[in-house]
């Protein structure tokens, strides 16, 4: 080691102690790290219910609407609520985001984590969409004029096309 | 009166936690040189390496108590260095390095300490030139004398990369040290 870093070294603890005995540095309290946990833990759960709701409100309306239906490619594209996909797309992401935190990312191959993860919320967003739940909350429920919303502004373009528009 | 040495790092941090801040210093003495050496290695620069530590001892302290003393204090305090070494080097990235020279301390043997120093300085040398996921494995493992499940929670990588890091940096170095 050489004399200046022998130095620096003697200077080290001396500078972080009176750091620490003259309060410019504190330990953070537990309720911080508990908070952060619990915050990172909800953004988790957030984000996956997030993906797969937007992601069981893709298939339904693909279904409902096309894309080889009644509707050309064309006019899927231009009225299409793109922002659906988008956001369940987000999610995943911010999903796999807050799947780094946790130490299981790195202890096992972190693709399969990420493969599994996308693949589950596929899956969960295909069952409810089978089970016939899009079609209840789009009648019924608290949801009913966001499905009306969604799915009406496909409804309007549906019937501009069947009279020969756009 | 208990032996402040005989506590595992665990006990230390538990009283600095909640009855002697000061204590702390314990925790200091028994890491700096370590990481000192650890993050010289990755800055290729003692000063920058000691800058790194400063800031990783503060930044360990302010968030002492996310610290799960389950888990090995030692990997958690790597693992703080480690970014903070990342995060100069992102912030310095257009920055030119500078050269690493080790300065020689005043001994007795002379021939002795200048063969060691040309050992080290070679070494050094190998090691500089060593792209840094090869390097930080390697003297972690050899230097630092840590276990794969160790430099596994300190990179957070798997301890299957660990090992193939680790075998791929023996290869590269030999092929450096070789070439001199």
């Amino acid at each position: 080691m050489s004399k200046t870093l022998k130095t620096q070294v003697a200077d080290l603890e001396k500078t972080i102690i009176e750091k620490v005995k003259s309060n410019e540095i504190s330990i953070k309290p537990k309720w911080y790290f508990i908070a952060g946990s619990l915050f990172a833990f909800a953004g988790l759960v957030g984000f996956s219910i997030g993906a797969v709701f937007l992601t069981n409100l893709t298939l339904f309306l693909l279904r409902r609407h096309g894309p080889m239906g009644q509707w050309r490619l064309q006019q899927l594209l231009t009225s299409f609520p793109v922002w659906v996909p988008i956001l369940a797309v987000v999610g995943i992401v911010l999903g796999i985001a807050m799947l780094r935190k946790y130490d299981f990312s790195y202890k096992r191959n972190f693709w399969i984590i990420m493969l599994v993860f996308i693949l589950s919320i596929i899956l969960a967003a295909f069952v409810i969409d089978q089970l016939g739940l899009n079609d209840t909350w789009s009648r019924q429920g608290p949801i009913r004029r966001f499905y009306q919303q969604v799915g009406g502004k496909a409804d309007s373009t549906k019937r501009v096309s069947d009279y020969g528009g756009i | 009166m208990v032996d402040i040495s005989t506590l595992s790092d665990s006990d230390v941090v538990a009283i600095v936690r909640t009855k002697d801040k000061e204590l702390y210093a314990e925790i200091i003495k028994r890491y700096q040189k370590k990481l000192l050496r650890y993050a010289s290695y990755i800055m290729k620069d003692e000063h920058r390496g000691a800058d790194v530590v400063q800031e990783g001892f503060i930044k360990a302290y302010i968030n002492l108590n996310g610290f799960d003393t389950k888990k090995k204090f030692s990997s958690w305090i790597y693992r703080i260095v480690h970014n903070e070494a990342m995060n100069m080097l992102s912030k310095n990235k257009k920055q030119v390095p500078m050269n690493y020279e080790v300065e020689q301390d005043s001994g007795i043997d002379l021939e002795d300490d200048f063969i060691r120093t040309e050992i080290i300085n070679w070494t050094h040398h190998c090691l500089e030139q060593m792209p840094i996921i090869y390097r930080e494995p390697l003297s972690l493992f050899y230097l630092e004398e840590k276990s794969y499940e160790e430099i596994s929670d300190i990179l957070r990588i798997p301890v299957g990369t660990v090992g193939t890091r680790v075998n791929r940096a023996k290869g590269i170095m030999k092929k450096l040290c070789q070439k001199h």
